[in-house]
């Protein structure tokens, strides 16, 4: 998703930190606990390989205490500033006793509220939770904030099987092809996209019925949806979390003799979203011209930029 | 549903029940019955009313049975079982309307607990008979012989007996079993039915059958419907339908018959007659699934695409038409121009191809029931409906295999007029799939293995009776892969014309033994003998050598799962080679490769894959495996040549159409990327910028330039900040091509 210039601008010169915080639970069966872990170190390799000014911390196995786990948290809430971001990623069995959900941890578990309650105390404005477990869909409510975008890989707390999801949103983070605005950065809402997209795919290879749905809520309202549509709200915060940024966006973003290029590209992409919004309306032939007049211009500012 | 059933006897459908009917003196559920019998159809109906209005609920269920009110009757069988609930006569009365009313099972189970009563019961045993006969169950017959030890004058047996012989085209067999019903009951019209059904089928115009028939009952239309569901055995669709019209002249309350019309007519394509007739027959208050399915099925029509291309008419989902139309209609061509040169025959309208990607859809547009879990694809004439790709696990399906084994039972039983025999169309559509590509078509399996070891195969002159009434479900994979080589073993003995000279015999109605005869001049025996042996010998190694290879397939397991690679190099190869056509599940073909890669031998991994693939071996993952390997070795022709397989298995598959067209672009096949990335633009992937961008470079390759720019805008409608996409547009602009002209 294309990011506002302005938020750009922001981050290049405020230095704002993301801090990212991975847990895999208990695996209960050697199997299980293997494929948890796995999925957390790929991410935590990937954030690793493209983040210079990330804080990173990923918890698995033994380590994935509840002790553990508030501490980590606690410490980004007392570092954290408004203008950093954090993104909470939760991999492992989840339950839901029909009033609790809880992720299963060595030891004691930790409970979706609890979770919520530690992250209430950051100062963070901008908070990604991604509950990829079992029976995830039930932590929503407990998770909503406003602001804070929550996904879960389950549509409720039913859903108790085992989840394919967190394989998904791991290469969501390294497969260019996630990138569907290719504006060389994977925004939340295109990871959802490209997750939610590969789980369903996964059960239809399979020839399975489907037994998780993901879903998210960026409204604040504790309701995730399978679907975001933009015209009704939904995903619009997601599409504006940058989770990780490669290649010449990060570079471009950052040098300040860009700026007015940048201005006039971000001048025309809007233009261009004007244009499509009214596509509808307009007759087709005259829809084209415009929209290739636009691009023309859009591509050659590009090249100029890069050069 | 099947129909023989309904070829037995209505008339003797009282078995023992009648005993209690007779002690009455007024209107007896007989009485009721003969005026049907002899087509007084109105004092039938005015009999069974007064039977409605009795006190007893078992005289009142046969009333409103035989007014087709079947709650009713439903409500008043229980209540006359739960009265007399030691009379096992009732619950064979109310298992028979069970099995009329298409609900086998709640049948069986009504007719086990009459035995259970009282055994034997001839009337029960006969109901279980025709349950197995319904669901075309071996055992039917030997119920049927059961119930006759139980009650030699049982007619209805006789006449069971006389249809399964009809069904495996034995009419000599036939012909004596209705004889001895006749002989029981000289007015047995069912028994009649059946001489008069083996005239027709014999292209008799005047069967002298059907005049007695219509003497001793005028509206006797059931010996139509009789008939025409033998010719749908015997494929004749288009005659079937005639033949269920006339049953329906003579008597237009045979909503069975009706249902049947509707279902054939749908099978044919005639989509709204058979609409017509499947509603009337639902208002009529036939609701059972034989008739509502086919009706829903119709209703979904609307998200079908037709797609008319020369003499083909390809019906596709909507979801999938745009990726499987090209694969399909280029497969399907090839096998129709291949196809009309071997068997030298012209069709004289449109085949229609059908893919369904859920198989209880095709399972309903072939039965008119859900099911049918081990069938690919059926022909109807000039129908042919099939399982998509979609339909199944990938690797599942061999969907162009199945596309051409259905198509050349067009050109067979077009070639004969439907006379051809199940055994040899069947064969022949076995052969004609390894005719293609010896890795298409069916693998050797453990069934037929088990079946040549224990000398189970079936005469040739009795071939047919694998397929129409197998002792087991095994049988009838025996019986395809006995066919297909049968003609594998003519055309290497006597070469292709002899299987031509054979369909001509057929098709001039003589029989198996006839034409074995005649154009091979060996006695079906000799034949028998030949073929064995020849089989044999083709598979001595495989099935001499199984017991061992399953052996080893448990050695090579744990040398695997003790990680000892080199070990599972060393002897996987020879037990491999003991059962070469294995390519399922745990094959050890990619064993070896997995062992090979764990080695870090590459190059060893791809040969083995090669091998595989070689075999039929039908993995996506496996050959998608390979292609990475090729590509990696820089063998891209190869890589492309893996890929190309998975196209006749699963097309619908977006990775693998992207690879395809990367690896067709390297190689410089601008059209061959362009089918590629088309595939997967239809695929609406998640990354739809790159797809369009993707099919924009193949088209500007093969030098369709305002293909190329229509592509690259709707990559940079999707994604306008996407430099490659970007650059395209500039270089379009720069070559002058008027499309993308912003002027």
């Amino acid at each position: 998703m294309r990011l506002l210039l302005a938020g750009l601008i922001c981050a290049a010169s405020m230095q704002a930190a993301t801090w990212y915080v991975t847990v895999a639970g208990l695996g209960g069966e050697p199997d299980y606990e293997q494929r948890f872990q796995a999925w957390a170190m790929t991410i935590d390799n990937i954030l690793r390989g493209s983040r210079t000014d990330a804080r990173i911390e990923t918890l698995t196995g033994a380590q994935a205490t509840r002790e553990r786990v508030r501490q980590v948290l606690e410490r980004a809430a007392q570092e954290s500033r408004p203008e950093d971001s954090i993104v909470v990623m939760l991999i492992g069995h989840g339950t839901f006793d029909g009033s609790e959900y809880k992720l299963a941890l060595p030891g004691p578990d930790i409970s979706a509220s609890e979770l919520g309650a530690l992250l209430n105390k950051n100062r963070a404005e901008r908070q990604l939770v991604v509950n990829m477990t079992s029976s995830s869909g039930a932590s929503l409510e407990a998770l909503r904030k406003e602001g804070r975008i929550v996904i879960a890989a389950t549509k409720s707390g039913t859903q108790r099987n085992v989840t394919v999801f967190p394989r998904y949103w791991a290469e969501a983070l390294r497969d260019p092809s996630a990138d569907t605005d290719k504006n060389e950065a994977i925004s939340a809402l295109e990871a959802f996209r490209y997750a939610s997209a590969k789980t369903a795919a996964f059960y239809e290879g399979q020839r399975r019925l489907a037994t998780e749905h993901p879903v998210i809520d960026d409204a604040g309202t504790g309701a995730g949806v399978r679907d975001p549509s933009g015209e009704k709200g939904e995903g619009r915060l997601a599409a504006a979390f940058t989770l990780l940024r490669f290649g010449a966006a990060q570079a471009a973003a950052q040098d300040p003799a860009k700026q007015k290029l940048l201005a006039r590209r971000e001048q025309i992409e809007q233009e261009i979203d004007r244009l499509k919004y009214q596509k509808a309306a307009i007759p087709a032939d005259e829809y084209k011209k415009e929209l290739t007049k636009l691009l023309l211009e859009l591509a050659r500012v590009q090249e100029e930029i890069e050069k | 549903m099947n129909p023989w059933r309904r070829a037995a006897s209505t008339a003797a459908l009282m078995g023992a029940a009648m005993a209690s009917a007779a002690a009455l003196p007024a209107q007896t559920p007989e009485t009721c019955r003969e005026h049907r019998r002899f087509g007084r159809l109105q004092e039938a109906s005015a009999c069974y009313q007064r039977l409605a209005a009795s006190k007893d609920p078992y005289l009142r269920a046969e009333g409103y049975w035989g007014l087709g009110r079947h709650m009713d009757a439903n409500d008043a069988f229980r209540e006359a079982v739960q009265a007399q609930p030691k009379n096992p006569d009732y619950r064979v009365r109310w298992g028979r309307m069970f099995l009329e009313r298409m609900q086998p099972a709640d049948a069986q189970a009504l007719f086990l607990e009459a035995l259970e009563i009282k055994d034997p019961h001839a009337g029960a045993i006969l109901g279980l008979a025709l349950v197995a006969s319904d669901g075309f169950e071996a055992r039917g017959g030997e119920l049927a012989r059961k119930a006759l030890e139980a009650d030699p004058k049982l007619t209805e047996a006789h006449v069971l007996l006389a249809t399964l012989a009809l069904q495996e085209s034995n009419y000599e067999k036939a012909q004596e079993h209705a004889d001895k019903a006749l002989a029981i009951d000289p007015n047995a019209l069912e028994a009649m039915a059946i001489f008069a059904t083996i005239d027709l089928l014999e292209d008799k115009s005047s069967p002298p059958s059907l005049a007695r028939i219509v003497q001793i009952n005028p509206v006797y239309g059931e010996v139509y419907a009789t008939a025409g569901r033998f010719f749908v055995l015997n494929r004749r669709y288009e005659e079937a339908v005639a033949l269920y019209r006339k049953a329906l002249e003579l008597n237009p309350g045979l909503h069975k018959a009706r249902a049947e019309l509707g279902l054939n007519l749908m099978r044919l394509g005639y989509a709204a007659e058979a609409r017509k007739h499947l509603e009337l027959c639902w208002e009529a208050g036939e609701r059972y699934a034989a008739v509502g399915n086919p009706l829903r099925l119709l209703d979904s029509d609307k998200n079908f695409r037709y797609i008319r291309s020369g003499n083909l008419v390809l019906k596709l989902h909507e979801r999938e038409a745009e990726v499987l139309q090209p694969f399909v209609e280029e497969e399907a061509r090839r096998a129709v121009q291949t196809l009309e040169k071997k068997y030298r025959v012209k069709l004289t309208r449109p085949v229609q191809v059908e893919l369904y990607p859920d198989h209880e859809d095709f399972a309903v547009r072939t039965l008119g029931m859900p099911g049918m879990s081990g069938a690919l694809g059926v022909t109807f004439g000039y129908t042919v409906a099939m399982d998509s790709p979609s339909s199944r696990k990938p690797g599942e399906l061999h969907w162009a295999s199945t596309l051409w084994h259905e198509l050349s039972h067009v050109y067979t039983i077009s070639a004969t007029s439907s006379r051809v025999p199940r055994w040899f169309t069947e064969g022949m559509a076995v052969y004609e799939e390894t005719a293609v590509s010896p890795d298409w078509g069916d693998r050797l399996s453990a069934p037929v293995i088990f079946a040549i070891r224990d000398k189970k195969l079936l005469p040739v002159a009795q071939l047919d009776r694998g397929f129409v009434h197998p002792e087991s479900p095994e049988q009838v994979l025996v019986s395809y892969y006995q066919a297909g080589k049968i003609c594998n073993f003519i055309e290497q003995k006597w070469g292709f014309e002899k299987l031509l000279e054979m369909l001509r015999g057929f098709g001039a109605r003589k029989t198996t033994p006839e034409v074995v005869r005649e154009a091979l001049g060996l006695a079906p025996e000799e034949f028998d003998k030949q073929f064995t042996a020849w089989i044999e010998e083709q598979t001595r190694v495989t099935v001499e050598g199984f017991e061992k290879w399953k052996k080893g397939m448990g050695r090579v397991a744990e040398l695997v799962k003790a990680g000892r690679y080199e070990e599972v190099i060393r002897e996987a190869p020879a037990i491999r080679d003991l059962y070469p056509e294995y390519v399922e599940g745990g094959n050890l073909y990619e064993v070896i490769a997995d062992s090979y890669l764990a080695l870090k031998n590459e190059r060893a991994a791809a040969e083995e894959l090669q091998r595989y693939a070689r075999a039929g071996g039908r993995n996506p993952q496996a050959l998608k495996k390979l292609a990475q390997l090729l590509e990696q070795q820089g063998r891209p022709r190869e890589a492309i040549e893996a890929l190309q397989r998975l196209n006749w298995i699963y097309p619908r598959d977006e990775e693998l159409q992207r690879r395809l067209g990367d690896l067709l672009m390297a190689q410089g096949d601008a059209q061959g990327a362009v089918r590629a990335y088309r595939a997967v633009v239809a695929m609406k992937p998640l990354d739809r910028a790159a797809a369009h961008y993707n099919l924009a470079r193949a088209y500007k390759a093969a030098g369709q330039n305002a293909a190329a720019s229509d592509q690259v805008l709707m990559a940079l409608e999707a994604a306008p900040g996407f430099r490659p996409a970007q650059k395209l547009l500039l270089e379009l602009e720069a070559a002058g091509d008027g499309r993308t002209a912003s002027k």
